[in-house]
């Protein structure tokens, strides 16, 4: 469990961001889930100035679209 | 997924898990564990030498067990790292024995001593896009699945019509691999049941696409006859609906609404029997060849771990719970959801949800947007013009895919001897970092100019290559793809010797037209950084207030004096949300939010400029104004149809959904004091002229009905209906109007119900006539009002904005997406977005999850200070130019334009409207406008070459005769 | 790059390079890429295109478009197959239509020269107004749209054809009659016109006609 924590001020918060960079792996947004809503979530942090770490359970990302043939209603290909 | 692969900002663990996490929004701290692939992810080419030497077989995960893999194996051909994993099941795993594949890896890419290995990331917001668990059939043998071979589920079937699925796109049923001639499929299975172990909800995309199966199957096997046991067909979708009408008017399909249960297996031939019930025939058996079950959407199969991990709530089905205001939001702050995590959705709403999540990471952390993102440096690019084309060809093996059918060494040799070509060599993988460095190498150490990647469809890789280039300090256009996979190897595999000799063709033709590119120029345009809404409804104000929250000054246009659009009718909603309260508090919002400029009253006179430069003229009281803004979001929203038909208008009984609620609200008693209620479905809408679904008007039925009934639980409600469209959870409540006792009577379009005003004891009332189908028997029934569920049209100034704004329309006059399944929110001219029900008819809680999308993908622009615009698109030669406005009648685009030159007028092309696609370089009398990239200099001489060969084997011929 | 932007020289500079047929691949009609639906140009182009192989004695045959989505390998699979098919069966471009070598040349260069002119008429009065298949069908079914390729095109590049010939040195009558298989009577016309638009003249002397 995660304990919710009272807001911070701004400025605290942009402080406590410069003090912990360079800390191990440091980035904004994680997106768990590699199929096609984690993969637009991801693309569409890391197009507005995020650092994303995608992480996907399977070998591959793709999830269950990837497995269509197609999609409806226009028959155009998923992969 | 290789946008995702190949974006800097983005770091991919793959086969990894979350072990734990803590912290708070802003500075989480999770710890991942990363489960051995005994693979060493840097040094797999995935040449698939060890697969191919592999001696365990094992059921293919990916395509359902219907065929076998090996214990090491790719997961899929297009797989995301393309690389190899090792199975379970590998003998060295389980016994100790083999290591087969240690032995033949060229690479050592080979390690049994993997560990599960944990990473600890920080970061500030979460995304949990977990997706869904397909309803196994198996666990109650529903139909005999499990029991009987020729049951299989939807998901199976899928992987049947792929080309890469076990029959390599052929249909073979898995009892004999026989081709089925006679299918089923049956609806609902394992969704709308209450009974133990399935779902009470319904699964919202099965309906479609199984009409998506059939139709495919059909295009597989024209003579194939299909049957559909389903109960409502819905197809509440966009598009959807002639979709399904498609489906149902193939030849040999028969679309059957009955309940299904299983008959037999007969054992001679595995076929199976289904009993099931129509009006006129009554219950009949019938034999197929195969079964397909549309199975449903379950939650996500460690969706209870996840929750636990996360401290997070699950509702009552066990998916994400969320806010009914914000369908993205979970209950910890900084943990987003999105896609069907969420609940049963299609892939539209689960693309704009991840928007939406991802819009609200960023109003979370706008902060601290942009500090940890690396912006690529390249080689400063060296100056080609003028010089000699000295080409250099990489000839791709792709392991064992282009390599195994055509002979590589030899066509290296044939491209050797080519004019202009000073530099030969072929590449096991052209795409590894290893090869992408030798090409590096040999473009300095050659000194090559143009570079020519002879390997597979320019579709995926074309930008890594053009990366190379840039990394190499050539113009990225300077490089060709030649594509002697898809279009050579993959299509002739059997005849290894032509196939070696097209190869060579093509590079040939490639050749040609490399040696006349020229180094081409993208554009940066600097982005304006204010954004435009139109529509002050709902998904205006949403999106505009995301926008704001996210740092960007925006302009919200509204035609009306006040904002709140169509939703200022709906009072609350199936969920219980109050609507006019959410309004009220996202009205105030917006007023106080210091970015948002509103206006009201507000019209548009004009729209010009070009993505991140637009520039609209707004007219109000206060006079005319001319923004100037970077993004357009349209929400300019719908309207309820005014019905022709029943009655409306010509009496008070007559209502529409909308009147009724807002008389509702207002516990009106004329209202609440009556007895019978009759409503129709599907007035306005489903028709020849509106060939499409409004859908939310059953839910909204329903929520009405169910109001009638908590007001005046005596109250006698009825509802005519075509097909009950309540997906998702909406179901529940559907089921829960019938335990209330709301009679649900379903109607056919050609035996529409029919009314009539009839006065009796000095009381007026609705007579309403309906035939039942499933009785076949005429009920009549007196109502004290009469509520007609009446379509949702699109907005009365859809055309004219669309005009202005140049965006197109779709058929049934809502904006037209770029793409209906993977854009959502954009329209294809750039700069500009969509949202709300603008975009087609849509539940609150949908357009809020839309609006929020749209606001992403509006930062996505925003954010940058400038866009780059492709170097591939059309230009004038302004003294060929005859001013005949050919070129401009061909741009719908609107990219091009006249200016004086001189004396006389030429056509100019803005490069940052222009997408290249050419035409008006295909009508030009004079050849004055050209498509840079694709010349007509540079086709022709790639067709020039394609003749060559016949020429120079005429010469040979002639030459060994003398 | 659309297949709105195949031209007709790429056409036909394909079938002077002994290619025996060509085949267009576009979207699927009404699900443009690009919103433009470009593709109907091309749809536009192919059956003018088709009419012309007819006016100058070739197999429309060999010409082809066909619309599909990345998705339907399998039925591009089964089309290219039946092109591939049906070109086989019609066999060598020219030969298997009675043109020798060089009138075959001759002809393409002579249509070659017309590309600028044909794509001002196609804007002003080929063009067909509604963006659909059957709208298509049934204008390029049309008689009066077949007089008009006739009139516009046929005619001047029956005129194309001459100068061409004239172009190596003077002939006479009979000379270009046997060259272009069409009666003297016929080239005579064509001629007389050629001369009333100052474009050769008669040798008295040689008897034969000459480029200006």
């Amino acid at each position: 469990m995660i304990k919710v924590e009272k807001s911070v001020p701004l400025k605290e918060k942009i402080h406590q961001f410069f003090k912990d960079q360079g800390k191990g792996k440091f980035g904004d947004v994680m997106v768990l889930g590699g199929g096609i809503s984690g993969i637009q979530a991801s693309l569409d942090l890391a197009n507005a100035g995020f650092k994303v770490y995608l992480v996907e359970k399977s070998p591959s990302l793709g999830g269950k679209m990837a497995q269509l043939d197609k999609t409806f209603p226009t028959n155009d290909c998923s992969t | 997924m290789v946008e995702a692969d190949r974006h800097t900002n983005i770091e991919i663990f793959t086969y990894t898990e979350v072990e734990s996490v803590e912290g708070q929004p802003g500075d989480f701290r999770i710890t991942l564990t990363k489960k051995p692939r005994y693979i060493i992810e840097d040094k797999c080419t995935g040449c698939t030498t060890c697969v191919e030497n592999c001696p365990v077989l094992i059921p293919d995960p990916y395509n359902q067990g219907l065929c076998t893999s090996k214990a090491v194996h790719i997961y899929f051909s297009l797989a995301v790292p393309l690389i190899t994993y090792i199975d379970e099941e590998c003998l060295y795993l389980k016994e100790k024995k083999c290591k087969i594949c240690e032995a033949v890896c060229g690479n050592q890419a080979i390690d049994f001593t993997q560990k599960p290995e944990r990473v600890e990331i920080k970061v500030g917001a979460v995304v949990l896009a977990p997706g869904f668990e397909i309803f196994n059939p198996g666990l109650k043998n529903d139909y005999g699945y499990g029991r009987l071979p020729n049951v299989i589920t939807s998901l199976d079937f899928e992987r049947l019509l792929s080309s890469t699925g076990p029959f390599e796109g052929e249909i073979r049923r898995p009892s004999d691999g026989r081709h089925p001639k006679r299918i089923a499929w049956v609806q609902c299975v394992g969704s709308r049941r209450v009974t133990p172990g399935d779902n009470s909800y319904c699964s919202a995309v099965c309906c479609t696409y199984t009409q998506k199966q059939v139709i495919l199957a059909k295009e597989h096997d024209a003579e194939l006859e299909a049957t559909i046991f389903h109960n409502d067909i819905r197809s509440y979708g966009k598009d959807f609906e002639p979709y399904f009408k498609r489906a149902e008017n193939l030849p040999g399909v028969r679309f059957i609404r009955s309940y299904v249960s299983l008959g037999r297996e007969i054992p001679e031939t595995n076929n199976v029997t289904l009993r099931y019930a129509t009006p006129d025939q009554g219950v009949k058996e019938e034999e197929f060849d195969l079964v397909v079950l549309s199975v449903g959407l379950n939650p996500p199969a460690d969706a209870l771990k996840l929750a636990e991990k996360f401290g997070l709530q699950l509702e009552p089905h066990g998916f994400c719970r969320v806010e009914p205001t914000n369908p993205v939001a979970t209950n910890q702050p900084g943990i987003f959801v999105s896609g069907a995590f969420q609940g049963p959705i299609d892939i539209p709403e689960s693309v704009f949800g991840a928007s939406g999540a991802s819009s609200q990471c960023g109003e979370l952390l706008n902060y601290r947007r942009g500090k940890l993102v690396k912006e690529k440096k390249y080689p400063e690019e060296k100056d080609v013009l003028g010089q000699e084309p000295r080409i250099g060809v990489f000839v791709c093996h792709c392991g064992a895919n282009i390599g195994r059918v055509i002979n590589v060494p030899e066509v290296v040799e044939y491209v050797k001897r080519l004019p202009n070509v000073v530099h030969a060599q072929e590449q096991l993988f052209s795409c590894t970092t290893n090869a992408a460095k030798e090409i590096i190498d040999m473009v300095q150490e050659k000194e090559l100019n143009r570079v020519i990647i002879a390997a597979c469809s320019p579709r995926t890789l074309e930008p890594l290559f053009q990366d190379t280039l840039k990394e190499a300090g050539l113009n990225q256009y300077l490089l060709e793809m030649t594509n002697i996979r898809e279009h050579c190897s993959w299509v002739h595999a059997k005849e290894k010797e032509n196939a070696t000799e097209k190869a060579k063709d093509l590079i040939r033709m490639s050749v040609a037209r490399t040696t006349v590119l020229e180094p081409l120029r993208e554009i940066e345009l600097p982005v304006n950084k204010t954004a435009l809404v139109l529509g002050g409804g709902i998904a205006g104000m949403t999106c505009a207030l995301s926008i704001a929250r996210q740092g960007h000054e925006v302009h919200l246009v509204e035609k009306d004096s006040e904002l709140g659009g169509v939703a200022r009718r709906i009072h609350y909603t199936l969920d219980g949300m109050d609507v006019q309260s959410y309004l009220s508090d996202l009205r105030s919002k917006v007023y106080e939010h210091p970015l948002i400029h509103v206006h009201t009253n507000s019209e548009i006179l004009e729209a010009t400029g070009y993505v991140g430069n637009f520039v609209t003229r707004v007219k109000s009281h206060r006079g005319t104004a001319g923004i100037k803004h970077g993004a357009t979001v349209l929400a300019i929203g719908s309207r309820e149809y005014t019905p022709k038909e029943y009655l409306y208008g010509e009496t008070d009984k007559v209502l529409t959904q909308l009147e009724l609620e807002e008389r509702l609200a207002t516990q009106d008693e004329g209202l609440t004091g009556s007895q019978t209620f009759v409503m129709i479905q599907c007035v306005g809408c489903r028709n020849e002229e509106r060939n499409y679904c409004s859908r939310v008007c059953c839910s909204q039925a329903v929520k009405n009905a169910l109001k009638i009934k908590e007001l005046n639980p005596e109250a006698d409600v009825y509802i005519l209906y075509r097909d009950m469209r309540t997906y998702g959870f909406r179901e529940d409540y559907y089921r829960e109007a019938s335990e209330r006792d709301v009679k649900f009577i379903r109607y056919e379009p050609d035996r529409a119900p029919r009314v009539e005003l009839v006065s009796q004891g000095g009381k007026e009332f609705v007579r309403v006539a309906v035939t039942e189908e499933i009785v076949g028997q005429e009920f009549g029934i007196d109502a004290d009002y009469l509520v007609l569920s009446s379509a949702v049209l699109p907005a009365k100034d859809a055309e004219a904005v669309s005009q202005l704004f140049k965006v197109t329309l779709g058929p049934d006059g809502f904006f037209k997406e770029a793409h209906v399944k993977l854009r959502p929110v954009e329209f294809s001219t750039e700069g500009v977005y969509l949202c709300g029900t603008a975009h087609f008819p849509k539940h609150i809680q949908e357009v809020i999850n839309q609006a929020n999308g749209a606001a992403s993908r509006v930062l996505t622009l925003l954010s940058h200070d400038t866009v780059t615009s492709s170097g591939a698109i059309c230009v004038v030669d302004e003294d060929k130019c005859v001013a005949c406005a050919a070129c401009m009648t061909a741009c719908v685009y609107g990219a091009i334009e006249f200016r004086t030159v001189g004396e006389r007028k030429a056509a100019m092309v803005n490069p940052a409207i222009c997408k290249g696609d050419g035409l008006c370089n295909a009508v030009c009398p004079t050849g004055a406008i050209q498509l840079k990239h694709f010349t007509d200099e540079e086709l022709l001489s790639q067709i020039d070459a394609a003749g060559q060969e016949e020429i120079e084997e005429e010469m040979e011929k002639a030459v060994a005769a003398m | 790059m659309c297949s709105g932007r195949v031209d007709l020289q790429f056409i036909l500079r394909a079938l002077m390079n002994n290619m025996d047929g060509v085949f267009i691949g576009g979207c699927r009609l009404g699900e443009c890429n690009y919103t433009t639906q470009g593709n109907y140009y091309a749809l536009g182009l192919v059956n003018i295109c088709r009419k012309l192989f007819q006016k100058i004695g070739l197999n429309p045959e060999r010409l082809e478009i066909r619309f599909m989505s990345s998705a339907e390998g399998i039925l591009f699979v089964k089309v290219v197959k039946d092109f591939i098919h049906k070109i086989r069966e019609l066999g060598p471009l020219g030969e298997s239509e009675g043109l020798s070598q060089d009138l075959l040349n001759l002809k393409l260069q002579a249509l070659a020269k017309l590309v600028p002119y044909i794509r001002l008429v196609e804007r002003e009065r080929l063009r067909v107004p509604e963006k659909s298949e059957a709208a298509y069908r049934e204008f390029f079914a049309r008689e009066d749209v077949d007089r008009l390729i006739d009139e516009l095109i046929v005619e001047k590049l029956n005129l194309s054809e001459i100068m061409l010939l004239l172009g190596h040195g003077p002939l006479s009558t009979a000379e270009l009659s046997e060259r272009l298989g069409e009666k003297p009577s016929e080239v005579l016309h064509h001629l007389s016109t050629l001369s009333r638009q100052g474009l050769v003249r008669f040798d008295l002397e040689q008897k034969k006609f000459a480029a200006i």
